[in-house]
Parts: structure tokens; sequence; C-alpha cells
């Protein structure tokens, strides 16, 4: 017995595995390559670390989990039979030390009886303080293979597709199916998750080989079909909406193309799954050794890879699809030593092999990882056999996931086959080939041991941990599951969870179909995380936002700042000057002489029509008709509760027509909001409501040069405060808003984004030539909290009325608008709700966001919305609610942040700390 | 990578041409100025100094010339600008279609969707317009903000289409 082996073409890919260089041929998966190798021993089991080889030949495989990759490429828990060898591949197994020939941690195999299933149920309880100490080891032990460290430096593309027929397996029964639809005029896809068309064929050589498979594939393209391999349909969702995971490169390879991954969204008037069948594995003794595989498995690698698994071969089987496999190993040169039947023997002719009928293994047994001997007893009898090499085979289980998480009304239990077969759908999916039905099998007795008989051999589930659950009182499948961990992880029960049910339905005495299923959850066969949440070319899920200004103020080299999706500039330092320094520098260059910022972001809606005036005094809170063109105000909005959800100015342009503008963040809720009234409240209404925030980009001038600011640029009179006017800067069509965030005199420019920067190099010439400077957001933040102007997001939160804010005196006292009726609420004048407050610290630094208690340890009774400074004195002040705060002005409290180890004694105070006349306003 | 190319146009004068009441006799009065009716929903009609996109029930998007426009809608709607947010990025070869299928919702690899035809849709989460121009060609309306990002998905993405 020499192993396995292959003839004298070794090929001329390299790879490595565990550092050993090694040859593969193309087309090679990474497990017939190693076998190819003569390499048995490729992996150690979750568990109790037993060494385990390579089981099976595709996407089932539960035993040789590998990591393949180097850096942010390295992809663990990589099935060997899943993945293709390239150049350069660098594969290592996993869970292992210090190599995987000799691994300590098989010690806890020589302990299994004291770590049977719901070990950790068992042991790992008590006190919250013990667990801590127990997770520390649980989380050192548990997991299969390492995650990269590294951020993985490829692209992950997601794609819809749309079909009217789309397939799901490449084999000869899904081949015949694309080809059908596509001749019949049916948009088809057709997708394979192997590298190959109809692999089976090439396993199982029939009339109907390799070249009818391309010659159909060349034919269902020509007819405009589409095909993808090394895609698997991962999920069926409602309405026929089918995810794929398309490999673009394999495991850990550069992809050519940058995009190592697609996920494909494909919605298709029908679905036919051709998914085939996976074969069972057979419970006996030490079945997980290696050398020890399925018996298609075996065929596969004999015909497809040339490689022969195994020189001294006994055959395991319930069917006689394994016969087959004994005609290719013979084929091959391989020895069949025994079939082990579990039939009885049949009448008839001769199968040419040493057959042993009403019997299947006992157990097995190795030296040195590998398979010596296999035992069975024969006609009462222990019969011992020197083998490298056993293929079994205990039937074939349809694959039904997809029907399944389809919708699939039911399973029809087939006792012949013993597997189920696809019931009835309720989408539009039929199931074909292999999939929807199966061949008869012979009995599978019970195992003499079940202990070590396993039957989830990737979370090391035996017949005898079944049978332990059972006798501990577990009795419903799902709970069977979790307590032994069957059927979990990447593996999904694939080659286990049949001999589980049918254990079960032995404890319960039931038939199979009556022991009950578990739920079939997508993913079936694992995919990546990056596949589904990989770097695309946005960083944080969605696209930042940018500036029309963006280029011109990135030139200036601001701290950029999050707001919303946009970025926006939050300070320009100058030299070494810190964002503390640069912000209060320029907030205080805006309070002495002039500033300029960028306030694009902010919503802004064209209202225009004979009933625009009506729709905005549904919107706003505030009176609107009566403005005089030319003329604005400050507004703010209701939701149907009666709570302010947002605020803003609206300008009367023209007789018709109208300006909103409300808050940056706020700004796809307002549009929202806006769209309700229009459609829903009034669709009677005469009016156009256009978004447009991005059409205008909008720079603000404050401070007391301002004024001569705006009439250097417009060459004219500026507006009054709250008026407005059209004019003409740098050659340019601008709107002008005199109206003020900063507690200054102040403009707002409005110029059509595209045409926006020659308006802002006007503005900044001529603000520098008034001694002014730019400002960014932390300025303009210190200098709305002292003027005592509210923000979205922090003062108003969504929680306060208009009078909680004191803006009660602003409301229409006509009413009628959005939010009219919840202020009625008498819940909303119950005493003890939040108002807002100022407040100035006695001492120190308010900290933002503090909690306001009235002693350490007493209950918070509001707390601190916006933290800022006096720009030009010096003195911590802030804005906050406070539970009944308009009647404690000049209560003496405490703002508690327990987050930042900080506290400030605190006054409160009006919400107003500078010019809370207007005066400076006024021209 | 396959046959395509992705151009940012200059700026373009866009106007939103909303409808309000009377939509019949807007369209009759419509035909009279213009000749052709104003298109259906999903679809565009070219004239010689504009062209009309009709993305919404009652809403077209005008790019070009706006004269006479507004004695069309008389007081029965109206006329917005919109065109300085808006980049136009022009998809061009024969890759156009599988392009904005990446990060995509909407069908434009459908035969359906042949030039003249409009679409607004959802690509890689940002709003965007579609005007097929022709077979080899489609024009995206992208929000001025997003425009950076999104020429760059598609030049990426664009490198991965085989």
């Amino acid at each position: 017995m020499s192993g396995p082996r292959r003839g004298d073409d070794c090929g001329s890919i390299r790879f490595t595995f565990d550092g050993k260089e090694l040859l593969a041929r193309p087309g090679d998966t990474l497990a017939a390559a190693l076998l190819a190798n003569g390499i048995g021993l490729v992996a150690r089991s979750f568990k109790y670390h037993r060494p385990r080889g390579i089981m099976a030949a595709g996407v089932e495989e539960p035993n040789a989990l590998v990591t393949v990759g180097t850096g942010g490429r390295s992809e663990p828990n990589t099935r060997a039979t899943d993945v293709f060898v390239y150049d350069g591949m660098v594969a290592r197994s996993q869970n292992r030390w210090p190599n995987l020939a000799f691994d300590v941690g098989s010690v806890l195999g020589l302990a299994a009886k004291t770590l049977p299933a719901g070990f950790y149920y068992k042991t790992f309880f008590g006190s919250a303080k013990r667990w801590m100490f127990y997770e520390w080891f649980i989380r050192r032990a548990a997991g299969l293979g390492d995650a990269p460290s590294e951020a993985d430096p490829d692209r992950f593309s997601q794609r819809a597709a749309f079909c009217d027929v789309l397939v799901v397996g490449a084999g000869p029964a899904g081949l015949a199916a694309a080809l059908a639809a596509a001749e019949a005029g049916e948009s088809v896809i057709l997708v394979e998750q192997d590298s190959l068309l109809t692999p089976s064929l090439v396993r199982d050589p029939q009339e109907l080989g390799p070249a009818w498979a391309q010659a159909t594939a060349v034919r269902i393209r020509a007819l405009g079909g589409r095909i993808l391999l090394r895609t698997t349909a991962t999920g069926y969702w409602d309405d026929n909406l089918i995810t794929l995971s398309e490999r673009l490169a394999e495991p850990g390879e550069q992809p050519p193309n940058g995009t190592a991954q697609r996920l494909w969204h494909v919605r298709a008037k029908r679905v036919v799954l051709a998914t085939g069948a996976l074969e069972r594995p057979l419970a006996f003794a030490h079945n997980d050794r290696p050398g020890v595989m399925l018996s298609h498995a075996v065929r596969t690698y004999v015909r497809r890879f040339g490689v022969v698994p195994g020189q001294r071969v006994v055959i395991a089987t319930n069917n006689d699809d394994a016969y087959l496999t004994a005609i290719a190993l013979r084929d091959a040169g391989a020895e069949v030593v025994a079939v082990l039947d579990t039939r009885p023997a049949p009448a008839g002719a001769s199968s040419g092999f040493p057959v042993h009928n009403d019997t299947m293994p006992l157990a097995t047994k190795g030296a040195r990882h590998h398979l010596r001997e296999v035992s069975a007893r024969v006609d009462g009898k222990i019969v011992r056999w020197q083998a490298d090499l056993l293929a079994m085979s205990g039937g074939f289980t349809p694959v039904v996931h997809l029907h399944m998480q389809a919708g699939g009304a039911a399973l029809n239990w087939d006792e012949a086959s013993q597997s189920f077969l696809p019931g009835a759908a309720r989408q539009s999916v039929t199931s074909i080939g292999a999939a929807a039905a199966a061949d008869p099998v012979g009995p599978t007795p019970s195992p003499e041991n079940p202990g070590k008989a396993f039957i989830d051999f990737q979370n090391d589930v035996s017949l005898g941990d079944v049978d332990l659950a059972w006798a501990e009182g577990y009795r419903s499948v799902e709970h069977l599951k979790r307590y032994t961990t069957l059927g979990m992880a990447t593996d999904q029960g694939k080659t286990s969870n049949m001999a589980a049910l049918g254990r079960l339905a032995e404890k319960q005495g039931v038939a199979i179909p009556e022991a009950g299923l578990t739920t079939f959850r997508p993913p079936y066969t694992p995919v990546t995380m990056g596949l589904l949440a990989g770097r695309t070319e946005r960083d944080a899920g969605a696209h930042l936002r940018r500036l029309a200004l963006y280029e011109v103020h990135q030139a200036k080299v601001p701290i950029w700042q999050p707001l919303g999706y946009w970025k926006r500039p939050r300070a320009y330092p100058q030299g070494t000057e810190t964002l503390a320094q640069a912000a209060l520098r320029e907030a205080r260059g805006v309070r002495q002489a002039v500033g300029m910022t960028d306030v694009s972001t902010l919503a802004k809606f064209e209202v225009s029509g004979p009933h625009a005036a009506a729709l905005l005094e549904l919107i706003c809170a505030t009176t609107v008709a009566k403005l005089a063109v030319g003329r604005g105000r400050y507004t703010f909005m209701l939701r149907e509760d009666g709570l302010v959800f947002d605020d803003g100015t609206v300008w009367r342009l023209g007789e018709d027509r109208y300006l909103l503008t409300s808050s940056t963040g706020g700004a796809d809720r307002m549009a929202t909001h806006i769209s309700y009234v229009r459609q829903f409240l009034c669709p009677q209404f005469k009016v156009s409501a256009v978004n447009v925030q991005e059409h205008y980009a909008g720079i603000a001038v404050a401070g007391p040069q301002a004024k001569a600011v705006l009439a250097a640029l417009i060459g004219d009179e500026p507006p009054r405060h709250m008026s407005t006017t059209s004019a003409t800067i740098a050659g340019l069509p601008v709107i002008v808003l005199a109206a003020s965030y900063s507690g200054e005199r102040a403009f707002e420019i409005y110029v059509e984004a595209s045409q926006a920067e020659p308006v802002w190099a006007a503005c900044e010439a001529e603000v520098i030539a008034q001694g002014g400077c730019l400002y960014g957001m932390e300025a303009m933040e210190f200098l709305r909290i002292e003027k005592g102007h509210l923000v979205v997001g922090g003062e108003i939160d969504g929680r306060l009325t208009p009078h909680e804010l004191a803006l009660g005196g602003m409301l229409n006292k006509a009413d009628g608008f959005v939010g009219a009726a919840g202020l009625t609420r008498p819940a909303l004048t119950q005493p003890g709700r939040k108002q807002l407050v100022g407040l100035e610290a006695l001492a120190g630094t308010i900290p933002e966001g503090a909690m306001l208690i009235t002693a350490p340890g007493q209950p918070a009774e509001g707390h601190v919305t916006a933290s800022g400074l006096r720009v030009l004195d010096g003195g911590s002040i802030a804005l906050g609610q406070l539970n009944d705060g308009f009647a404690r002005r000049g209560e003496l409290l405490l703002a508690s942040s327990t987050t930042r180890g900080q506290s400030a004694r605190v006054r409160v105070v009006a919400p107003h700390f500078y010019d809370i006349g207007g005066e400076r306003y006024r021209d | 990578m396959t046959d395509l190319s992705i151009t940012q146009l200059p700026a373009a004068r866009l106007n939103v041409l909303e409808i309000w009441s009377n939509p019949l006799a807007v369209l009759d009065r419509f035909k009279k100025a213009f000749g052709p009716p104003l298109p259906p929903l999903g679809s565009s009609l070219q004239l010689l100094d504009r062209q009309l996109i009709r993305y919404e029930p009652t809403v077209w998007l005008v790019e070009g010339e706006t004269t006479g426009l507004a004695e069309v809608l008389g007081s029965d709607g109206s006329l917005t600008a919109i065109g300085g947010g808006i980049v136009r990025v022009r998809l061009s070869g024969a890759g156009w279609r599988s392009l904005l299928m990446e990060g995509g919702v909407f069908d434009a690899e459908s035969e359906t969707f042949a030039a003249g035809c409009s679409a607004a849709t959802v690509i890689d989460h940002v709003n965007v317009r579609l005007l097929v121009e022709s077979d080899d060609a489609c024009l995206a309306y992208v929000p001025l903000s997003y425009a950076h990002d999104m020429i760059h998905f598609w030049t990426v993405a664009a490198q991965s289409l085989v």
C-alpha cells in the first residue's frame, strides 16, 4: 500500500501546503493536488483535534478545511475540495500546534469522554465572574482558522440581473433545462458552482459527455443565455429573488481585474433547481480517519483528476452506485479487496468483486494518520482487510435547501431512497434531476460502537452524542442541533443531517419524517464576509457627499468633519493651530470683523404655484402667507404629534414662488415630509415643490463688516435683515438672503452649484480685504450656541413642543398646520416635561452631553445638548433640556458626564448669551 | 475590460417641468406649440433645442431651452431650475448596460430599455436618472455631491467587466 498517487505528470503549477512546495495540474482542486502529492492528512477536527483527511470532492467536504492566501486575502475555513490551485497558492492547515502531524491539541481526543455533547452547558456555569474566567479559555479554543488581521485589498462587486429562467446547477439535467428554455426564446441564466460544466459526466462518462456539454453551452450562449461558473446560489428570497456568489478569483488569489467576488441579485420569472444530490457517509467506529472517503468522491478523483486515492480498497455501501467506484478503481489499477454491502446477496450474476452482503464496516484502524485496516463482521466472524482506502456510500440526499428557502410547502419522504424529495412550491420553482429523485438504498445498520461513529465530522458529533442528547431529554430536532452543534458552521449538515434524523427517529420510535426538520437557512454553502460587506468604492456603506466647492476647501487643508452624508470643513487651522485654537480665532473673526463659510448642504426647496403659500402653511408652523415679496422669516416644522422635528427659513422670492430652507441633517426627512403633505394632504393644490438642495451652493458671510462685503460684491445696498434680493456676483446671478445663524448681521448667497467657484473666490477676496477669515463648523457651533440658535439633532430632537423650545409665540394662530391637532394633547402640557435652557459654568468647562443633576447620585433631570464658550469674553456656556426648565432659572445644578469623567457646576439661565435684543442685526 | 468609456459632460441647463392641473389641456397646448406630444412615462422627446424626459407621472426633466414652455404651462404647472446640482455622465460603448447593473436594481439589460427610454433608479445607493441615447450610449444624471464617487465607482467597476 502506498496511499494516494498520481501518474508521472505531476503538473507545473507551484503551490505550498504548510510551507512545503508542491506541484499541481491545471484544473486541480487543492484536495486533488494534495492527494496527488501523496498527502492524506489535511486537517484537525474542531473539538477533539482528530486527524482528518479528504472525504468529499465538492462543497459538502466537512473535514479538509484549510486557510488559503496570505495577508488581507487570507481566507480561513476554505474547503480544499472547493478551491482550484493557482500558481503561487499558499495553503495552510488549521487548528493544530505545533504542526499537523503532531498536534498537542489532540490530547483533547484522549479526554473525549469528559467532553461530550453539551459540555459547555454542563461545565461553564456559575457566577458572571466565573464566566469571565471561562471565557478566556473558550475563546482561545473556539473557532477554526484565524480571521485575517489586515484589510482585504480587493474589491467586491454587487450586481443585479433579470431573466426568464434561472437554472441552478449545470449537470446534465440543468444544462438540458437551460438549453430548452433558451431555445424556447426565454432569457436564461445558468449557474454552476464548479469550474466545469457537467462535472458528473467526467466522473461517470456517458453517451452525452463533455463534448455535448460544451456544444450545449455554446448553443445557450448563442441564444443569449448567460452561463456563470464558480457561482453558487446562496439564498432564495421572496418574489423569485435569488442571490448568487460568483468567484472571479480563487480564495487568496489576486484577482486579475481587482474584483475578487460578485454578489448577484437575480430576479427570475421561474427557477429550475438542478442542484443534484449529496452522498451520505456510513456511521461506524473511526469512520473519520484519513483514507475513509465518500464513494462518489473517490470516483471523481480517479476519473476527473487522475488521482487514485488508495491502492488497496474496501468499498462499503447500501446501494448500487458504489459498484461504479469499484469499477473505476479497478480500471485505474487499484485493488478492490472487499465490497461490504448492507443488502442481502442478490440472485443472479456476480459483480466480479469480492462482495460480502448483509454487512458493513465495524471499525477502521490506522497508523501515522493513515488508514491501515478495515474490519467487518462477515457470517458472524470478524474479518480484517489491510487497506489504505475505504470508499463508503450510504445513499444520496437530494439538495433541497433552495426549494425550502423558496417557501417549499413540504418535503416528501421517499422510503426507498431514505431521503426527502421536493414537494409543492409556493414560488415559481421546480426541481429536476437528482435534486428531485434518488435511487433506492438498502438498510443502514446501527454501528456497534456509536461513540466513535461520527455523523457530523466537522463538529465532531457522533451517534453517541445524539444518544446522549436524547438520554438527557432533548427531544426536538432543533434542541438536538443546538445541544450537540450538529449541522452547524460552514458544513450546515450537508452530510450529517439525515443520519442524525434517522437516529432521532429511531429513538422516538417514529418514522424519519415525523422526527422533524431543522430550518433551511441561507447560506447553505458559506459565503465570505467580504462578499456581503466588503470594500467597494465607499468606505462606510454609502458614499460621502462632496461639496460643490470641495476642491476649493481642500486647497486650504481644512480639518474635515463628516456631517450626515456630507463632509464639511470643521476649521481652517493656520500654522500649528489646534482645532480649538483655529475655531476660536475664526469665531472671533466673525464677531469682530467678518467671516465666510460654506452652507451649501442646507436643505432647500423651491415651492411655486398659486397654492405655494397654502402648502407652506401646512408644512410650517409659522405664518407664511403674510410674507411680502422679498421678505423671509424663521420657521419650524412639526410632526403630526405636535413635536418639532426641523427648522429653517422661508423666503418669498416672487408672487407665487418661495424658497424654504431647513437643516442639513434632516434634508431627506424634510423632502419626504413635503412629498407626504403635497401628495396626500393636499393633492388638489396647484403647487410644485422641488428639491433644489444640490442646485444651489450656499455661502454665508457674517460679521459686523458683512454688509460692507456684500455692498462691494453686489454693487448695491444689501437687503436688510430677513429680506432677500437677486444680484450678480462675479458676473453670475445669485440670490442673497439676509439671514443670520451667528448673532451677527449676515447674508447667505446662493448660486448655481456648478458655477460656485468664481462667486466663492470673489467673496473670499472681499472678506479678506475687510480683515475677515473663513470659518468652519466648529466656529459656527460656538457662534450659534452663544446666540441661542437651535440645531436639529441637538436642541431639536423630536421630543419637544414649540412652547418647550421657547418658540410658542411664533406659532400660526390660525392653526391648520401639520401638528396643530397633536399640540393640543393634554400630555404635552403636563408638568415635568423638558424645556430649553441656557447654562453657564461657575467654573471649568461644561461637558457636552452631560446629565443635569441636583447632586451626585441624584437622577438626571435633563442634559446638555451643546457646549460652547463666550467667544469674546471666555467662560463656558451651554444649551440644554431640563425638566420644567423655564421656571428654574437661577438654580444651581451639576452637569456630570460619567462617560467623559467630567463635571461642572452650572447655573440655569435663559438660552441667549449674546445680543439678546438683536441689535447687531440692525443697520 | 469591455468596451466602455465614462465621460463627464459640461454642466447643462436642466429644469423640472411639473403639471399640477388640466394635464390634457397642457398636452394639447404643447402639441400645438411643438408638434409632437409630451413623452409618456419612461420615455423622452428630442426636439431641436431641448429634450424632455418624463420621470414621474407629473414631472418631466427639460434639458436645454425652455422658451415657450411657460406659455404652454400657463397656470397649470411650473418650471424650476435644477441644473446646478446635477452632473451628466455619458456611459458609452458596448458595456454600458452591464455597467449599470453594477450596484443597480433596474434592468438596464432589457432590450425594451432602448434609445429614447428613461428611468429613475438607484445605483450604489445613489439616485440616478438614466436616458438611453443609443444602442451604444446612455446618459446618467447624477447628483453633484455624488458625482465624483459615482464616476470613480463606474471607472473601477468597468475594469472587472469582461
